[in-house]
């Protein structure tokens, strides 16, 4: 069946003032035919001058991730009937958050930059004999921030990369956890406590994309709360995300559940808590204002407070700094 | 069509600070014959927060949560997002994996409760859309929207994780699009629907949060919209509370009346404005109503 | 990357060049493990013994004994590094069978080993501050009177020819799997480094060696790891037979890869495939095993064959896959140029022989990388800089800019179309003199034609295009080599089987083929075998 992909390109060297442009190629497609082989057809049978990067073709290594209309994918794994059938036409886009090199290919420079930034290998105790020996069960606790192919896919969804592009990214903190989370390594404090600075590991918002599209199913987002989990056990909560995170954990242990007004006091402090006051009026007089619920606990708030104790005694509380 | 009845869960936004979603569910369920069961020993869900501080503990409270319904022989219907993905994704790490159910159980049975496995969770959304139907809807409209432009905001909660949520594709959602165009409105595209409203971050980086409430607002209206409407109270707070700021941040004024779900269920099948609370709200309503 | 992390370690200027990131070298697409005798039960010279068994006896014993001596110290060296294997419930690290093993003796991640392995060496490169060239393409080696002075390399986002000038250069390039229609390997897998060697005057060794992997995916030719055979999967034909049981019936599935994929090409030929392929069933593995063990084969099934192998067998038949031969090297790598290095699939060193075992690709590139690195080091502390010859840099340039002017040429892709199915039809699992002279005419005949090609791609900004007519000249080159290779060598050895010679020839044939040019002649000789412990007897699974 003969299926229009249509192709978004740019040469920046190209013409007075370079621009964005769409292309369209009418591509024979087979049964199984992926985004790649389509676009090694047209390079190969139509147009030479097409830029974008390939090499395994089969999902390890990373080098073919594009926008396939609208979402970042592999383009050597994903079919295009499919998303033909899905969205009634086949657009073929750059990364998102990368600067534009040509057509499809974009700069990893930050990428690469973002990485190097968490140290990405592994720091030993220095006395060999200080290795811990690694058990199964270690080596599946980062099993999965080991599948990591450095596509680039996660970054190019991440709505607060979007936003921020000083934020680590979720490619980085999965990273992160390959080490944090290795009984080998001997730095994990302080790499929780760059990790736990502005633009790094509170800064996710959650949106999931990096774990929605993320092609060998590092979950990225899972390992963030790792991240988090393990920073705050270390006593590092000396920052807004953790802060956030206890009180409303105080809360839900207090109350069975949240206590707006508590947790933007707790989580601001008092001065910056201040600085919401006006913001606090409007909401007022819309009837919105956040009570403190001094009396308003769930029914069986007991059971909550066993289920918290019995929780912790199994996995360990926050350490006590 | 049977008796469509849940186990009801609000969630603690919608207990509190956008108590108007709650209170006009209950009326756009009562008007359309949804039975809601209230669960007064309910927990937080944990707000997509807790799994930030101990997943085994955030997976035993939101056990606690589906230990009531199935208690109750119901499924739970929700109209948080944010709820919505919390649990489910709790619902599906246990299905997933026994060993989990177990240790789990484990923990519960310290406060004398059990769990199963068996209860589903959903939303006001997909309730609409699948239990109670989407031709069911539009035959109780009586008040058709047909002079609005709608913008859909899904957010990311009721879309992804995928494997967890199951209901609408995250690349291509439809459920919200069908409602509101039962109900008569106008659908607007655009891109930004199915991205984040920032909330996560407010009290975190509020900068990043703003940011990106003001982009998706600034989108939606680019694109022809008079109003917004979400199912996810979370997202209510930074579209409509937040958007005084966000105007600012993105130097637009962007004046978006952002509707609760059941708010413009209720307008099109002929509850009033005033039974659906539109004065909280903080961007006035009053422009949209001829 | 193993070969400039050593080097580095020892106080040299290192950098990398590389057509494409490090990461997404081929090597992350190796997927069942790594060899080495770690177990108190297994020996270094069992492996040896088996490796030397699996290549027919044509490896070099001296050579081999190193590979399985230094095996289990580079293993967990690895480790020491930040490489993590998968474990056994005791926490050692876990071994799995593989083909023509005696002992399990594959160390695995998963069924990413590879991926494992590139990523952790790649950690490293950052550690030891070795700078990278990324997307620079090497296209001339530079030597003369036998010393090698650096490379010339094409930058791909500015057209520009650099100079690299060195004291060493090791390659280590890859294999050439791109010239079949059928192969496991990255699109990038074009022989660059054998073919820029050959071009420089140095020897290519036993290239008519090509080891046709038994279980790839059928259009893709993407692999499904040997592992899958090693956990226990069963192969069958159209009748639901495990037709290995009268191929080899000690070893089955288990057998050496060249003795599984002739059975298989058999089962196909005589009638008894299923379109084309026969099928791997590894059901009573169960879902859980499947997802721990081979998750990474089931998403890839799932994806590109539409098959869920936890539900059902998944279609498969042989696909070009490794190249036992490559650039003549010693033990420590070295050529037969003063400064020239090479490791990996790109050299012969020989360990692999008529055929390679599955987990000794990826040892033989952290051992022999290893080896190569430190020797390239001494060599440069110990040599003066020798100095770079302008002619070489424009003379490149020239050449460059000819294959630019020329117009209304060819295009460059219906060759190499044409250059992957003569291959794969007259160099294949089964060889004839009549079909391979036939291929060797040929492939002249493309050669004569890629004189006139043209591009269309005329720009000097991220042209991929120039890059792929470069691999493709290449490509030309390493296909006659095999060619000239297979077509001499009357007996079937490994992976080499031609149908009138079916048995093995020692009296003749016990030796190496070498192939080297002469002002622009193929010239074939041959060299002795080195056997130390073990003697050539019949090899049987």
């Amino acid at each position: 069946m003969k299926i229009k992909v249509k192709i978004k390109r740019f040469n920046p060297t190209e013409g007075e003032s370079p621009a964005p442009y769409m292309q369209a190629y009418n591509v024979d497609v087979t049964e199984g035919m992926t985004v790649l082989e389509a676009l090694m057809k047209i390079f190969a049978e139509e147009d030479p001058t097409l830029g974008f990067r390939r090499s395994c073709r089969s999902a390890i290594c990373g080098s073919c991730a594009v926008r396939v209309n609208g979402f970042s994918k592999l383009a050597c794994n994903t079919q295009i009937s499919p998303e033909y059938e899905k969205h009634g036409e086949v657009l073929i886009e750059p990364l998102s958050n990368y600067p534009v090199l040509k057509d499809l290919v974009v700069d990893f420079d930050k990428f690469w930059k973002k990485m190097d930034k968490i140290t990405p290998y592994l720091t030993p105790p220095e006395d060999p004999g200080a290795v811990p020996r690694v058990t199964k069960e270690d080596a599946e606790r980062i099993d999965s921030s080991q599948r990591c192919i450095m596509c680039g896919a996660c970054n190019s969804e991440c709505n607060a990369l979007e936003i921020d592009t000083s934020f680590i990214g979720p490619s980085a903190l999965a990273k992160s956890w390959r080490f944090v989370g290795d009984v080998r390594e001997a730095e994990s404090g302080k790499r929780l406590k760059r990790l736990s600075a502005e633009h790094g590991v509170w800064d996710c918002v959650r949106c999931i994309h990096c774990t929605e599209y993320c092609p060998k199913e590092v979950a990225p987002l899972t390992q963030i709360e790792r991240l988090r989990s393990k920073a705050i056990k270390e006593g590092l909560d000396d920052n807004p995300g953790a802060k956030h995170v206890i009180s409303m954990i105080q809360s839900v242990r207090r109350l069975g559940r949240l206590d707006e007004a508590a947790m933007t006091f707790k989580t601001l402090g008092f001065l910056r808590s201040l600085g919401m006051i006006p913001f606090g009026i409007k909401l007022e007089i819309h009837g919105k204002m956040p009570l403190p619920h001094i009396f308003s606990q769930i029914e069986g708030i007991d059971e909550v407070r066993t289920i918290f104790k019995e929780s912790e005694k199994i996995t360990g509380g926050k350490k006590k700094r | 069509m049977a008796q469509l009845k849940y186990a009801y869960y609000p969630g603690c936004a919608s207990r509190e600070i956008t108590k108007e979603a709650n209170e006009t569910t209950r009326l756009v369920a009562s008007a359309l014959g949804i039975e809601l069961m209230d669960m007064p020993k309910a927990n937080c869900c944990g707000a997509g927060l807790m799994t930030d501080y101990n997943y085994d503990l955030s997976i035993a409270l939101n056990a606690r949560i589906f230990a009531e319904a199935e208690a109750m022989g119901l499924d739970i219907m929700t109209i948080c997002s944010t709820c919505l993905m919390v649990m489910s994704t709790a619902h599906r790490d246990l299905k997933r994996d026994p060993a989990l159910l177990e240790r789990t159980n484990r923990i519960l049975s310290k406060a004398g409760l059990h769990y199963s496995g068996k209860v589903g969770v959903t939303q006001l959304l997909w309730v609409l859309a699948k239990d109670y139907g989407i031709e069911n809807l539009r035959k109780k409209v009586v008040k058709p929207l047909n002079w609005l432009k709608v913008a859909p905001f899904y957010g990311c909660h009721s879309l992804r994780p995928s494997d967890a949520l199951g209901f609408d594709d995250p690349e291509k959602p439809a459920s919200l699009e069908k409602v509101i165009s039962a109900l008569g409105g106008d659908v607007v595209e655009y891109r930004g629907k199915t991205k984040c409203c920032g909330f996560q971050v407010d009290l975190v980086a509020e900068d990043t949060a703003v940011a990106m409430t003001g982009t998706r607002l600034l989108d939606a209206k680019k694109n022809g919209a008079r109003c917004m409407v979400t199912p996810c109270p979370f997202c209510h707070i930074n579209l409509d509370n937040y958007q005084g700021l966000a105007e600012k941040k993105v130097m637009h004024k962007i004046g978006l009346p952002i509707f609760h779900l059941p708010q413009l269920v209720g307008l099109a099948i002929g509850l009033s404005a005033q039974e659906m609370g539109l004065s909280r709200h903080l961007v006035t309503m009053e422009g949209i109503f001829r | 990357m193993r070969a400039a992390i050593e080097a580095a370690k020892r106080g040299l200027n290192v950098a990398l060049v590389s057509k494409i990131y490090p990461v997404r070298s081929h090597s992350v697409a190796a997927q069942g493990g790594i060899n080495a005798a770690l177990n108190k039960d297994d020996s270094w010279e069992d492996h040896m013994y088996d490796t030397v068994k699996g290549s027919d006896f044509l490896a070099d014993q001296d050579a081999a004994e190193v590979l399985c001596k230094e095996a289990p110290e580079n293993i967990l060296e690895i480790e020491q590094m930040g490489g993590m294997f998968s474990r056994d419930s005791s926490g050692d690290i876990a071994q799995r069978p593989f083909g023509a093993a005696g002992f399990p003796r594959t160390c695995y991640l998963s069924d990413r080993t590879g991926h494992g392995l590139v990523h952790v060496l790649y950690e490293q490169l950052l550690k030891h501050n070795i700078f990278v060239y990324e997307e620079w393409y090497v296209i001339r080696l530079v030597v003369e009177d036998n010393i090698s002075r650096g490379i010339i390399a094409y930058e791909l986002s500015s057209g520009k020819l650099h100079r690299l000038h060195s004291k060493a250069v090791i390659l280590a390039t890859g294999g050439y799997g791109r010239v079949y229609k059928t192969t496991t390997n990255s699109l990038t897998s074009t022989g660059d480094g054998m073919g820029l060697a050959l071009n420089a005057g140095v020897t290519l060794m036993d290239m008519e060696f090509v080891q046709f992997h038994p279980t790839v995916l059928k259009r893709t030719g993407i692999l499904m790891t040997e592992g899958a055979r090693g956990e226990g999967g069963y192969l069958l034909n159209s009748k639901g037979e495990r037709f290995m049981e009268r191929y080899a019936p000690h070893a089955k599935e288990l057998a050496s890869r060249d003795v599984v994929s002739r059975a298989e090409q058999t089962e196909i030929d005589e009638g008894r495939g299923v379109d084309g392929c026969v099928l791997l069933d590894i059901r009573h593995l169960g879902e859980k095993k499947i997802n721990e063990r081979l998750r990474q084969i089931r998403n890839l099934a799932v994806k590109f064959a539409g098959v869920d192998p936890v539900h059902e067998p998944v279609p498969i038949k042989p696909g070009a896959h490794y190249s036992m031969g490559g650039i003549k090297t010693d033990v420590d790598g070295a050529t037969s140029v003063a400064g020239l290095y090479a490791a990996g699939e790109s050299a012969c060193v020989s360990v692999h022989g008529a055929n390679r075992l599955g987990g000794n690709s990826l040892l033989e590139t952290i051992v022999f990388g290893r080896r190569a690195g430190r020797k390239a080091a001494e060599f440069s502390k110990g040599s003066p800089l020798s100095s770079f010859p302008d002619s070489f840099l424009k003379d490149t340039a020239n050449k460059v800019a000819n294959i630019i002017k020329r117009d209304n040429g060819e295009p460059a892709f219906r060759i190499m179309d044409e250059l992957k199915v003569t291959m794969e039809e007259c160099c294949g699992v089964f060889r004839d003199r009549t079909r391979m002279t036939k291929g060797l005419e040929k492939v002249w005949e493309l050669k004569e034609r890629y004189a006139h090609i043209s591009l269309v791609d005329k720009s000097d900004y991220f042209n991929t295009e120039l890059p792929a007519l470069i691999e493709l000249e290449h490509m030309l080159d390493i296909s006659e080599a095999i060619l000239l290779g297979a077509v001499e060598r009357e007996e079937s050895r490994g992976a080499h089987c031609r149908t009138g010679f079916p048995g093995r020839d020692d009296k003749k044939w016990l030796k190496h083929t070498m192939i080297s040019t002469e002002k622009g002649e193929y010239k074939v000789s041959y060299s002795d075998v080195t056997i130390t412990r073990f003697k050539p007897v019949e090899r049987k699974y």
